[in-house]
């Protein structure tokens, strides 16, 4: 569950509902507003810091103008880096989006048995991160795995030694938590579909799958976006994950920006290009989230009909 | 085992270059860790069998044996191990006494001015230094001062290899290169892996390039990369030695999914004694946990051992190896001088002492303490130990592993393009021409 | 498999208060959904499957886990490993992550509903809120991780590098944004007529807080506590960076470092992957409906 990013909805000020006394409420949203500042924009500014400084970690830290940018952006890693992100992030949607999409429609029935699957689904949800990785390195292990034992010889492959393989696990396990999650936005949003306009379809004679694109997906177009939002911006964040499991590795097949970050400063003690990094990171992640937002709030309106 | 000191010294006699930053040491904290109220000094070291009981039970004799001055002993696994150490040497919590493996990772420390300089204290007790293997202070020695006492087993890096594998296909183990890519398919028919390897650890991929390139071109070809020389991984022995062990991996050499198997976990080490690979490179310090885990693997005499077969045409002399001259124990220099006195105590009473010895050579080290012949043949494992202390004192060059001569920095890029060319994901020039752009770093 | 069910025999049983929505999907269920269906049930297999094999192998004697088929039930089940698990300090790990997420979702949330309660009810009169809320706004688009370096760096320098308060500062305050976004929308929804109606009776705001709006978010907090407690209990990034020593390890650190020590002791990993969860499952049984509710209602808004 680490750090989903939220969807976007905007606050809309109350207009007019304080009265003339606002003024006075301001100290309310202080402690929130300090300790957000301390540790969430005090740290933002500092990474801008310190990516134009030189630090190892354990000695001083020293100005060093644009050292840390130049090496950063001039080393092939940062594009292997991001395209390693974008895969990450367009692979797992591509696969969650229609897989929980379906789940969530038939999740949306309200048949008994499929509430206690529901309830069966959400407990990958309640691992860590760090349990998941654990467990899947063990199952996965091709000498000793769970495909060894069943005889199956597909499942015996070597899932973490390949690239590309690796790079499937790692989806394969992000939707294996996060599919129930967003199958259950899906669920919320097909049962605030106005059943008037099933009514009217089948009286028109439409087929079920005619219904499904016709009137299930439009009107789902704003869930769409609030699940899309979340998965995107949650996969650059994706980081105890891969650490755990692969390492980026083999190589630097799953080496995704996050963990580059972590790598460079941590482990070689490059401190300024890591921070670099973690500047790129953040502007990605503010990207996307604009982008996301844009593409949403248009549109927001319009599937919304009943309110809510 | 005098004469083996050579290249290592060499390595590390490099000039620091760049000035050292002791200027955290202005907003540190007041004093290491927490809880150690007072005198009560830290140590951090290494988990895993066998090492880990022992290094906690010279430590519970020292406690045992002196009420006042206390030792609180924590122990970390190894591939977190140096970035735990960094981190909290960054956060001026560094533990009174620091385990390590000397070298690159030690200058950097030193560099940061976060230890003590110890050559004094040696000069003063000279009983203390005189009992160990001359050979053990080079990778202790930066700038021509002691920084570290060395501690623990001497462990070169050495080939096993399971004798009932070898009875299987009716084959002796490899005299060369040539017979190890001869053995390989034949393995392979007999559906045995020719040869473990946990490779998602990295540095054990690397321990076959230390050997090629030795073996090769001798140990010069990796002293110009250490000594910072242009190009120097473009040297023809070193492009040579990168394409065998692409050849290697290419014809199926390494267990399936070598790639994802973890050193740390041991499986390697599982898929030799289980019985699925042949042959295995790899330090001295699996026999313990070998002997340990591997049921009567060890105990049945299965486990075949020997120093890594020539490479025909090869410069390198056979008797050369690569690993650990020993484990090194430095006192930080933020620690309070009551904790330092106690650290100084522990290093002279405590380390290396003949309980500590003995259970070092139990389980299959041998400690870097002159005149162990005697010991070793009253052991328990009086063939494998003779073999190692032979190794290791016999080598013309008994070199430093490559990640722990290196600087931190320099390790990083390293074990990431070994990763890669163990991958095949990069040619051997592509590696020798991304290494050669950090070199000198 | 079977169950094909039309609208007429189940809208008897619509739970009250479902209204028209709870009709919408009665009639669509007519015919029954295939291929819905088909990724429903074989999603169960993908998701037992793994979590069964978790289970049988933490109960499996560490010999027999290599010479057992990996599904079956364990031989001759054993408690070894989870003794094992334990006596490595599990309690103090579990006493820790205790710690850790009440420290940081209870004030978190509180400070998140104070300020959301604020933006709600003054963002129209007030710059400096309006401009806070923004903040909180961008706030949600940052990876958590890119700030680790400095978040280091200030920890160490207000002496708190190795201690659970380390983890739990950062914890709160990237809690807030999110917190604050969806107690936001809560607050919004509280009918004007009863604020309105308390401004009559002479409150204050901060009365007004803590006697309507508190009560009536109710449900909302409940489930940003939940959020907020799940991603907490299992963070991994913050204790990794900024603590050290087994005595602050949390219990996400401690599973990572039990695959260290236990070495191919898979039995005794999975124990610790089990051990770690379950009071997780616990409270899930417990409050199964508000976090399913909860989940998908902060989202569905």
């Amino acid at each position: 569950m680490t750090g989903l990013a939220p969807p976007a909805v905007r606050v809309r000020p109350a207009a007019g509902s304080a009265g003339g006394r606002s003024g006075s409420l301001g100290w309310m949203a202080l402690p929130a507003l300090a300790i957000f500042v301390a540790f969430g924009v005090v740290p933002l500014v500092g990474v801008l810091v310190l990516s134009f400084t030189r630090w190892d970690g354990i000695g001083a830290i020293h100005p060093a103008g644009l050292d840390s940018w130049r090496t950063v952006l001039a080393d092939p890693a940062l594009p292997h880096a991001l395209w390693v992100t974008f895969l990450v992030m367009a692979l797992s949607w591509a696969f969650q989006t229609p897989m929980s999409l379906l789940m969530g429609v038939f999740l949306a029935g309200h048949q008994r048995y499929r509430e206690i699957l529901a309830v069966i689904y959400v407990v990958p949800l309640l691992l860590s991160s760090a349990a998941l990785a654990i467990t899947y390195k063990a199952l996965l292990d091709p000498n000793f795995g769970l495909g060894v034992g069943l005889g199956f010889s597909f499942l015996v492959q070597d899932w973490l030694g390949r690239g590309t393989l690796a790079l499937g696990v790692v989806v394969f396990v992000v939707s294996w938590q996060f599919i129930p999650f967003h199958a259950l936005i899906y669920q919320g949003g097909v049962r605030q579909i106005p059943v008037t306009l099933y009514e009217a379809a089948q009286i028109d004679g439409a087929g079920r799958v005619r219904q499904f694109f016709s009137i299930t997906l439009p009107q789902l177009k704003y869930t769409i976006i609030t699940s899309s939002t979340l998965m995107v911006v949650g996969s650059l964040t994706f980081f105890d994950l891969i650490f755990v499991l692969t390492e980026g590795g083999p190589g630097d097949a799953t080496r995704v920006l996050a963990l580059d970050m972590y790598k460079r400063g941590f482990q070689a003690n490059l401190m300024g290009p890591a921070s670099a990094i973690a500047v790129i990171l953040v502007l990605v992640g503010l990207a996307l989230a604009l982008l996301l937002r844009r593409l949403g709030g248009r549109d927001a309106s319009a599937s919304q009909q009943e309110g809510m | 085992m005098a004469h083996s000191a050579m290249s290592r010294r060499s390595f590390l006699n490099l000039a620091a270059g760049t000035g050292a930053g002791v200027a955290l040491a202005a907003c540190g904290s007041s004093g290491p860790g927490q809880g150690g109220g007072g005198g009560e000094a830290t140590y951090w070291y290494l988990t895993g069998a066998p090492g880990e009981q022992i290094r906690t039970n010279t430590v519970n004799r020292f406690n045992k044996a002196n009420s006042d001055s206390q030792i609180k002993p924590t122990a970390f696994e190894n591939d977190a191990y140096k970035t735990k150490i960094r981190t909290a040497i960054g956060a001026g919590q560094a533990p009174t006494i620091i385990w390590g493996w000397g070298g690159g990772g030690l200058k950097s420390w030193v560099d940061a001015g976060q230890v003590d300089d110890l050559t004094d204290w040696f000069a003063q007790n000279a009983a203390v230094k005189d009992r160990l293997f001359p050979s053990s202070f080079g990778a202790a020695t930066v700038n021509g001062k002691i920084y570290a006492m060395p501690c623990e087993t001497v462990e070169p890096i050495v080939l096993f290899y399971d004798k009932r594998a070898f009875d299987k296909i009716k084959a002796v183990p490899p005299q060369s290169w040539g017979e190890i890519m001869a053995l390989v398919p034949k393995f392979n028919a007999a559906g045995i892996a020719p040869f473990s390897l946990a490779g998602q650890s990295r540095w054990t991929n690397m321990m076959w390039l230390e050997f090629l390139f030795d073996r090769i071109g001798g140990p010069e070809v990796f002293q110009a990369v250490f000594d910072g020389e242009k190009g120097a991984w473009s040297n023809p022995a070193a492009l040579d030695a990168l394409t065998k062990v692409q050849d290697l991996i290419k014809a199926n050499g390494f267990v399936k999914g070598f790639s994802s198997v973890v050193a740390d976990a041991n499986a390697d080490q599982a898929l030799l004694y289980t019985g699925k690979a042949a042959m295995m490179l790899h330090g001295t310090w699996t026999y313990g946990s070998m002997a340990e885990e591997g049921g009567d693997f060890v105990s049945g005499g299965n486990l075949g051992f020997m120093n890594f077969p020539p490479v025909e045409g090869g410069k390198g002399d056979p008797s050369n190896t690569v690993g650990n001259p020993g484990q090194y124990l430095a006192i930080s220099s933020k620690a309070t001088a009551e904790q330092k006195e106690t650290a100084k105590k522990f290093f002279s009473t405590a380390v290396l002492d003949d309980t500590e010895i003995t259970e070092w050579l139990d389980t299959g080290g041998v400690p870097i303490v002159k005149g162990s012949e005697s010991k070793i043949s009253s052991s328990k494992a009086p063939e494998f130990l003779t073999f190692v202390n032979e190794t290791a004192s016999k080598a013309k060059v008994f070199a430093q592993s490559w990640d722990q001569a290196l600087s931190p920095t320099a390790a990083e890029k390293l074990l990431d393009n070994i990763a890669k060319l163990f991958q095949l994901s990069i040619t051997p020039q592509q590696y020798a021409d991304n290494m050669n752009q950090v070199i000198g770093q | 498999m079977a169950t094909l069910t039309t609208g007429a025999d189940r809208a008897a049983e619509a739970p009250p208060g479902q209204g028209p929505r709870g009709r919408a999907r009665r009639a669509a269920v007519g015919r029954f959904n295939w291929l819905g269906g088909l990724a429903g049930w074989v999603w169960l297999v993908i998701v037992v499957v793994p979590l069964y094999w978790i289970v049988i192998t933490s109960l499996k004697a560490r010999a027999s886990y290599y010479a057992q088929n990996p599904l079956a039930p364990p031989s001759d089940p054993t408690l070894e490993n989870y003794r094992s698990v334990i006596e490595s300090d599990f309690a103090r790990y579990f006493f820790n992550s205790v710690v850790v997420t009440a420290g940081a979702v209870v004030p978190a949330v509180l400070v998140s509903f104070m300020a959301a309660y604020a933006i709600i009810r003054g963002a129209a009169g007030s710059r400096f809120l309006r401009w806070a809320n923004v903040l909180f706004l961008m706030g949600l688009a940052i990876p958590l991780q890119a700030t680790i370096i400095p978040v280091y760096l200030i920890i160490i320098r207000l002496r708190l590098y190795d201690t659970l308060l380390a983890i739990i500062l950062p914890s709160i305050a990237f809690a807030v944004p999110l917190s604050v976004l969806v107690l936001a929308n809560f607050v919004r929804d509280v009918p004007k007529e009863l604020f309105e109606s308390m401004r009559m009776d002479g409150a204050t705001e901060w009365r007004t807080l803590w006697h309507l709006a508190f009560p009536l978010t109710r449900p909302a907090l409940v489930t940003v506590s939940i959020y907020n407690g799940l991603s907490i209990w299992n963070g991994f990034l913050l204790p990794l960076i900024l603590t050290q020593s087994p005595e602050q390890r949390t219990l996400p650190l401690a599973l990572w470092t039990f695959q260290g020590e236990y070495g191919v002791n898979v039995p005794a990993v999975l124990a610790s992957v089990v051990l770690a969860t379950l009071p997780i499952l616990v409270l899930y049984a417990l409050g199964r409906r508000q976090l399913l509710s909860g989940l998908t209602l902060g989202f569905g808004k």
